[in-house]
């Protein structure tokens, strides 16, 4: 049961990165359509894209990028057995796992601190639109512990 | 070398090395760097965060991540197999000649040397090794390496990344990039030709000449795609982050709507794809950030440019330096990460020298993508072995001459900086 309800979590957040693409399409569709065929430059679509864009990256980057989807040099790792593929994986792991959390108290401080200011157009506050580094952060700690906990567990093997 | 340096430097050394994502290496050897030298922790959110919301040519990233990616789902590159064929196919070693051709118009709309090998790779590979008794090692050699030319002719997702870092303008460095791409597929084409003779590879179907017409108005679709975005950035109709956004609408309408070989579920599918390439990427570009707020911070580059200084080497054989480095470097290093990276450490001298910037930008792209089809990590071979299912080691026997011919045209173009250059002026660059 837990396997499905995952799933469908993972699922819906896939859609939501499919709309947050489509929606930083549009915004740029209509920027230069509504200059133009009507003639008429829209201020906010700018920033709308920027936005869009914002959220796409740290949304797709805590919730849909997979450990194999990254850039790595894996020279070394390849180059070992399964006991020391799970210790490397272990120490990059518990390092992501340790700097995240340690920055992360003073990051929340700097997000809220940001309220006091506002976006040009759309006039929303920054607090709002940088909260998904916080949503980042917290998703790349979730998936290092989870990470963790496999290569711990019986059935690493499979999983280095 | 301050203590904080020396932690960023080896902290992301080490956890490069153990094969952590790079873009995470660099977040946290970033966050280490703060906490050494007693800085706010949130620096580093801060330095991402309002760079990214201050970088708006780096939209054009993801929409020609997207417009690629559309394309490959959507089969259009077969429709341009069609029209080549007719056009070159009758020649010895035709079909090979044809992959480099529909390479060459591709890149005329695709930014990205991955999506012209994944698109092309699969039919290009059936007609050459099935129709025309191509080795296979050969035919899969061609693929990647025409497919260096992508992100040479504009569009060009990593030109993108370079004018951020270096600060140039997008329009020149994609001009700038046109003959280069041109001599690129003509040097290739050259390898083919001579190697059909010598080899004795067989001919290509002769499409009647009379049915060219007929397959030409099929593809106009897509041969106009390259004109529209051409002649809209330089009719100066639309910036270039526009024209990335034209391309991508242009090529849902010709997958979803004119073909219709993209259905609705798949184009869903297409818009998850590109979030998840963009984040990847763009997970670099803000690692970028926070290492040039470093760099910046401890004025790395001026270090470097000052111990250069004494140094009397004309600006020629410093970028051939430069290349020898890029080029060893490119056989284990990704394009981005080099690009970001390093290239950034290099500006302030190659400013000092007086080297122009377009003409740099140019090479180094032209240099990052022949370490793409660079043995034992070249990704375009990967991509080319994951697509057609021909094994790499012959594959690698059969790049090297195509690796030679590139590395030629790479070092005509550092001495004669009008090879790139000319273009550009045409349209006002004063560089």
């Amino acid at each position: 049961m837990i396997e499905g309800m995952l799933h469908r979590l993972q699922r819906g957040a896939e859609l939501i990165g499919a709309l947050l693409f489509a929606a930083m399409l549009a915004a740029f569709l209509l920027q230069i359509g509504s200059r133009y065929i009507f003639n008429a430059p829209i201020g906010w679509t700018q920033e709308a894209s920027l936005l869009a864009y914002l959220w796409l990256v740290f949304w797709s980057a805590a919730f849909l990028v997979r450990e194999r989807d990254h850039v790595c040099f894996s020279l070394l790792y390849d180059a070992l057995g399964v006991g020391g593929r799970r210790l490397l994986a272990l120490l990059g792991t518990v390092t992501t796992l340790m700097v995240t959390l340690i920055a992360l108290p003073a990051t929340a401080d700097w997000v809220a601190f940001m309220k006091i200011d506002r976006t040009w157009d759309l006039r929303i506050p920054f607090d709002k639109v940088f909260a998904v580094y916080l949503l980042f952060m917290l998703g790349i700690a979730a998936q290092a512990a989870w990470r963790i906990r496999s290569l711990l567990r019986g059935g690493w093997r499979e999983r280095v | 070398m301050s203590l904080p340096l020396l932690v960023l430097a080896l902290g992301f050394a080490v956890m490069g090395v153990i094969g952590m994502p790079v873009a995470l290496a660099m977040l946290n050897s970033g966050v280490l760097y703060l906490l050494v030298s007693g800085q706010d922790l949130a620096l580093a959110a801060e330095q991402i965060l309002n760079g990214l919301f201050n970088s708006f040519v780096l939209l054009a990233v993801p929409l020609f991540i997207f417009a690629a990616n559309v394309m490959t789902a959507g089969s259009i590159s077969d429709r341009l197999l069609d029209f080549c064929t007719a056009l070159v196919g009758r020649f010895r070693g035709g079909l090979a000649q044809v992959d480099i051709l529909v390479s060459i118009v591709f890149s005329g709309m695709s930014g990205s040397a991955i999506a012209d090998a994944a698109g092309t790779g699969k039919v290009a590979i059936e007609m050459m090794v099935k129709r025309g008794h191509y080795p296979a090692g050969f035919a899969a050699a061609v693929i990647a390496a025409s497919a260096t030319i992508g992100p040479i002719i504009p569009p060009s997702i990593p030109m993108v990344l370079y004018a951020l870092v270096a600060d140039t303008s997008v329009g020149y460095l994609f001009l700038g990039g046109v003959l280069p791409g041109l001599v690129m597929g003509g040097a290739l084409m050259a390898v083919v030709a001579v190697s059909a003779r010598r080899r004795g590879f067989g001919k290509g179907e002769a499409v009647p000449l009379r049915e060219l017409p007929e397959r030409t108005v099929r593809a106009t679709p897509v041969l106009v795609l390259p004109v529209i975005l051409l002649g809209g950035i330089y009719g100066g109709i639309v910036t270039p982050t526009e024209a990335a956004a034209v391309a991508a609408l242009y090529a849902i309408l010709l997958a979803c709507v004119w073909y219709r070989s993209l259905s609705f579920k798949g184009l869903v599918q297409t818009f998850i794809d590109s979030a998840r390439a963009s984040a990847v990427v763009t997970l670099v570009v803000a690692g970028a950030f926070v290492f040039n707020y470093v760099v910046a911070t401890e004025q790395v580059p001026e270090l470097l440019a000052a111990s250069l200084a004494g140094v009397d080497i004309p600006p020629s054989v410093f970028l051939l330096l430069v290349t020898v480095v890029f080029l060893l470097l490119g056989c284990f290093l990704d394009t981005t990460t080099l690009l970001l990276v390093l290239v950034p450490l290099l500006l302030p001298t190659l400013r000092q020298l007086g080297v122009d910037l377009v003409h740099f930008g140019v090479t180094i792209t032209v240099n990052l993508m022949i370490g793409l089809i660079t043995p034992p990590f070249g990704v375009l071979l990967f991509v080319v072995n994951g697509v057609t299912g021909i094994p790499l080691k012959s594959i690698i026997q059969e790049i090297w001459i195509f690796i030679a011919v590139l590395i030629a045209a790479l070092v005509v173009m550092i001495l004669v900086p009008e090879t790139v250059l000319w273009l550009p002026r045409q349209f006002g660059y004063a560089g």
